[in-house]
């Protein structure tokens, strides 16, 4: 054990040996090179091999996005336009997106169980309830479970973002952990050592933490200290690795950077964009607030703004790049907000009807599925659960959402929480 | 101070055997064929604020009686008395007690947040006095590292940031929270003052617990009673709850209760007699100017001076869409509590007094129940109800009898918070090894120790800071007194060239982009403020090694996390943190210099993980130092190594 660390550096060494004879498999990773990934882009399928999930936190209002209410009173001062599909329309903060509704799969009857962000976030993410006595894992860390890595070198998941509510790994293997990076312009921070360290020291520094440490890792082992040994094998992994360059936006040309817009989530989409290509399984990236209790029509025209600007050029962008065929871009958040106008010009939360939008690789675009009822206030037609729309993501991946997988504690979890996937929505 | 100061020089000029470089500095290696020039190590610029220990008292905190030792030890010992039962009953075999140097680190990370200094370490492990431990407990819980500690909890638990929406300057009321903690007021009375408050923050900084939920009249109710009353009511907000017996009349029930109170000033209220003078003052402010654009600072100013919290007795309304059948959409609800019944003391108060009567209620204890529990967890690791916020019929208490006698103290102590949590670090229990609990088991802990953790982010902050600052206390979060003074404006007769004077007073002091760059001034080393995690402004930003580590962001009650990330590992291996360590000018650099020998190592261990090595660490340690290019380097190595083990992140 003790030579633990030495030997992931004789592996580091030796990454490009390794990459010429494809030993595939190796540290248990399942491991595709750049070049099989480039096959799977010639050939569209049917299924997406990677996915891009946009999380809007603290609820977007759907009445003034994807499911406007032309007319009606609830719809504020928020006015409807139309996409290039006649009959659909959306909030005109979002004209970009309007005019590739072609791409889109616009799912406006989903209905949810809760009015808490925590909760609401969370079963978002992991289709389970929040419980106490057992920790689900996020999307992110159940696909590279379910479907490992791509690149050897890079994360298996990205969070771009806030990265705190995530429900992180669950009850699944360390390994799975979300690779959070907070600012996109600084991609992953520390990633090398300072100048004057050599090889050889940091080497020396590493075996010398690993034998004095070694008595306290065998004491207290157990998920919390593994998880930590886990990370150093990854870290010293990444570290010194060409593919890091995926994480640097700033090599991304000046025209590309101002398509996506400059401003966090712009330049995060961006970032998923290069980590997609690089070879990372899931990216998601988090966006907000959307929380609008108070003056919605003042804030809300932005912040739509920046997402129509984002999301559209990041559809555009992997289109161009022959990556939206096995990319699927999904666009979450935890429930709607209220059709009726608060007294401080805002609206409140509101779980029983929402929208949500999947893209690409996967999926059939230029639809609306489902419809919430003439004010926006509950679902009139193809009700959609949480669990639904996770299983939809899953299949349109083409994992088996019947399969069980065991929490240590003995009960069984399905990929997507045991939801029917939406067939029309599927590819 | 000077003598330090000497003494530093001294050290640096008497030790030339050691070249006066920082330890992880080096000549790079040849590469190729043409020898690179050496590289010089950049200078050290270790901010002068820190360098010099604090001469005057930090804060003032208010102390610990010593009389009371017996009866603290005493109540330990019953809280032991019920463990061992429990053990007894569930063949839980007895965990071995801690060695000096376990309980010393523990006791300090736990009760003052911070590893203890090499010379605080040396003394207590030297130390041949019996009462050592007792009294060390003493000493924390009246030193401002435990006001900070604590203050990190809270601010946890409260969502503590400085501007919570643009607007709102929230800054004295986090003040607020630390002073109270500092002059340990008795807990059910700061939180009545809180639910009761009334006025502008600046002149009652408690009203900053209702400000903080500004627009949310309903999550407010659902936020105060998970905080206070460890339930979650929140599902019930919209729909009858799933899983717990609150249903969505409940809830409008007791909202009722406080439906009245407003955050903002409004057209009812005698400043809003002549129209908004907010939007008056900025318009005036912006037709002024040539371009129309009024200051940032005048504008936040002004508008931060709307907010004050006002209570008057309003009717709250069903929803329109309620569909159960007890009650009609848009039905006047009564207010009515979720259990018991509101204390006689406050029958004739007005509705939001009577919540906050029925919150703090004695009788019915579920208050006091809630803090023991969460006092319990704070320094077990685990509640006795877990998760500390979901107490519910069917999530029982691991240890009935243990969180009934700990409700009992709280009563007993009138609600000293402190001295609880003096009473639980006495017992035996507390002071034994950790044990490593896995959640996921379906294993009932029966607290045979405190659980192991990972230090929280602030804790990891402040541990290093102590390797490095001879003044941790570089500047502290500005009193309520202080801010009140340069930003308070009387709305109902102030004119633009008020505005003006006091916005001018407001942007050369705490404007929030001023006032970071001075702080950075002052203390800023590489972009980090080196100063105590409780007195950075936040949420801190979002790369910034606090919330790498997981410090929340404060969106979330108890946001903060302690799972291992990648990112964390780069910044421990990399990161400009770690490096400052291995600086002249650092504490630890300094003490290790100190000697100019191989003893250099036994200070390293003590003062990195409070312990010296074992034999055979030692030998890998001095076999390190020794063969290093320089022996600088060799502690420099050691020092890093040191801080990548899980020893030191970890609480044994």
């Amino acid at each position: 054990m003790k030579n633990e660390v030495l030997d992931k550096f004789d592996v580091l060494l030796s990454r490009r040996n390794l990459l010429i004879n494809g030993t595939a498999g190796l540290l248990g990773v399942k491991f595709l090179s750049q070049w099989d990934n480039k096959i799977f882009a010639a050939s569209p399928g049917t299924r997406a091999k990677q996915v891009i999930m946009l999380t809007m936190r603290g609820a977007m209002s759907h009445i003034d996005t994807f499911d406007p209410k032309p007319g009606r009173d609830v719809q504020g001062e928020t006015e409807a336009i139309k996409t290039n599909t006649p009959g659909v329309l959306f909030g005109n903060s979002l004209p970009r997106l309007a005019g590739m509704f072609e791409e889109l799969a616009v799912v406006r009857s989903l209905t949810t169980e809760t009015g808490d962000h925590e909760q609401g976030t969370y079963l978002m993410r992991t289709a389970y309830k929040k419980l106490n006595s057992i920790s689900h894992p996020g999307l992110g860390p159940w696909f590279q479970h379910a479907m490992g890595k791509i690149s050897k070198d890079l994360p298996g998941n990205v969070l771009i973002g806030n990265g705190n509510e995530h429900p992180s790994a669950g009850f699944l293997e360390s390994a799975v952990i979300p690779v959070p990076i907070g600012d996109p312009a600084k991609g992953l921070e520390n990633i090398k050592s300072p100048g004057y360290l050599s090889d050889t020291n940091f080497k020396r520094r590493l075996t010398l933490a690993n034998r004095i440490d070694a008595d306290f890792r065998e004491k207290f082992s157990g998920t919390e200290v593994d998880t930590y040994n886990q990370m150093y094998k990854e870290a010293v992994r990444l570290m010194g690795s060409k593919e890091l360059e995926s994480f640097d936006i700033s090599k991304e040309p000046e025209k590309i950077r101002e398509l996506y817009g400059s401003n966090r989530f712009g330049q995060g989409c961006m970032l998923a964009r290069r980590l997609i290509q690089g070879g990372v399984r899931f990216v998601e990236v988090e966006f907000g607030p959307w929380d609008m209790h108070q003056q919605i029509f003042t804030d809300l025209p932005d912040r739509a703004g920046v997402l129509d600007r984002g999301m559209s050029a990041l559809l555009t962008d992997l289109k161009t790049q022959g990556l939206l065929s096995t990319t699927m871009v999904v666009l979450a958040t935890e429930f709607g907000r209220t059709p009726k106008i608060n007294e401080n010009a805002g609206r409140d939360h509101h779980p029983g009807v929402f929208s949500c939008v999947l893209a690409g690789a996967g999926i059939r675009g230029g639809q609306v599925y489902g419809a919430s009822d003439e004010d926006g206030r509950s679902v009139a037609d193809d009700s959609v659960s949480i669990a639904d729309f996770n299983t939809t993501i899953a299949k349109a991946a083409g994992l088996d959402t019947k399969k069980e997988y065991f929490a240590p504690n003995g009960r069984p979890f399905k990929i997507g929480g045991g939801g029917t996937a939406i067939e029309k929505l599927l590819a | 101070m000077t003598v330090r100061i000497l003494a530093i020089l001294l050290a640096i000029v008497s030790w030339a055997a050691i070249p006066s470089e920082s330890f992880g500095q080096t000549k790079p290696k040849p590469t190729g064929k043409k020898p690179a020039a050496p590289v010089k190590p950049p200078p050290v610029k270790l901010p002068s604020a820190v360098l010099k220990p604090k001469s005057e008292p930090v804060m003032k905190v208010a102390s610990i009686d010593r009389a009371r030792r017996e009866s603290v030890l005493e109540a330990a010992t019953k809280i032991d008395e019920i463990l061992e039962r429990a053990w007894e009953k569930n063949g839980i075999k007895s965990q071995p007690s801690l060695r000096d140097d376990q309980f010393l680190r523990r006791i300090y990370l736990e009760l003052g947040g911070r590893i203890p200094t090499y010379d605080e370490a040396s003394k207590f492990l030297t130390s041949r006095s019996k009462d050592k431990r007792v009294d060390l407990i003493d000493t924390l819980l009246e030193s401002p590292d435990y006001v900070s500690h604590f203050y990190n909890y809270w601010a946890d638990v409260l969502r503590l940031c400085e501007r919570p929406q643009n607007n709102i300057v929230l800054d004295p009321y986090l003040a607020y929270v630390k002073e109270k903690i500092a002059e340990n007021k008795p807990y059910d009375k700061w939180v009545h003052e809180m639910l009761t408050a009334d006025g502008k923050i600046w002149q009652n900084p408690a009203v900053g617990f209702q400000m903080r939920d500004d627009g949310m009249p309903l999550p407010y109710v659902d936020n105060t009673v998970r905080v206070f009353l460890g339930k979650q009511i929140g599902c019930a907000q919209c729909h009858d709850h799933p899983f717990d017996s609150w249903t969505q009349r409940q809830f409008y029930e007791l909202a009722a209760f406080t439906t009245g109170t407003r955050t903002r000033l409004n057209g009812n209220d005698p400043e809003f007699k002549k129209g908004n003078p907010v939007n008056q003052l900025i318009k005036e402010a912006r037709d002024k100017t040539p371009d129309g654009k009024a200051s940032a600072a005048l504008q936040q100013l002004v508008r931060a001076n709307q907010f004050a919290v006002r209570y008057n007795k309003r009717e709250l309304k069903l929803p329109h869409d309620y569909a159960y059948s007890d009650a009609k959409p848009n039905d006047i609800v009564k207010p009515k509590v979720l259990w018991g019944s509101v204390p006689s003391s406050a029958a004739k108060a007005d509705r939001r007094e009577q919540f906050a009567a029925w919150v703090i209620s004695r009788e019915d204890r579920q208050f006091a129940r809630n803090i023991a529990n969460r006092m319990w967890q704070k320094m077990f690791g685990l509640g006795i109800v877990e998760p500390v916020d979901d107490f519910r019929a069917d999530n029982k208490p691991s240890n009935p009898e243990l969180l009934e006698h700990l409700t009992d103290e709280v009563l007993r102590l009138n609600f000293d918070i402190r001295e609880l949590v003096r009473i639980i670090a006495n017992t035996k229990t507390y002071q034994k090894l950790a044990m490593v609990h896995e959640p996921s088991s379906a294993e009932v802990y029966q607290f045979a120790s405190p659980i192991l953790h990972r230090m929280t982010a602030e804790q990891l902050w402040d541990s290093l800071l102590t390797l490095v600052a001879y003044n941790p206390w570089a500047y502290q979060r500005p009193t309520a007194k202080e801010i009140s003074a340069v930003v308070d404006l009387d709305l109902s007769k102030a004119k633009l060239a008020d505005a003006e004077k006091v916005a001018a007073s407001y942007e050369s002091t705490y404007f929030l982009p001023k006032y970071n760059r001075d702080l950075q001034k002052l203390c800023g080393y590489k972009g980090q403020l080196l100063v105590r995690a409780s007195e950075i402004p936040t949420p801190v930003p979002l790369g910034h090694f606090l919330r790498q580590f997981g410090q929340s962001d404060r969106e979330t009650i108890e946001g903060g996390r302690t799972v291992g990330t990648v990112p964390q590992i780069l910044a421990m291996f990399n990161g400009p943190i770690t490096h400052i360590l291995l600086e002249p000018g650092s504490v630890i650099y300094d003490d290790v210099m100190k000697t100019n020998n191989i003893n250099g190592v036994d200070i390293v261990f003590v003062s990195v993980l409070s312990h010296k090595p074992s034999l055979l660490d030692r030998e890998f340690a001095v076999n390190e130092v020794k063969t290093a290019e320089t022996m600088g380097q060799g502690f420099g190595n050691l020092i890093w190594s040191l801080l990548n083990t899980r020893e030191f992140i970890f609480i044994q």
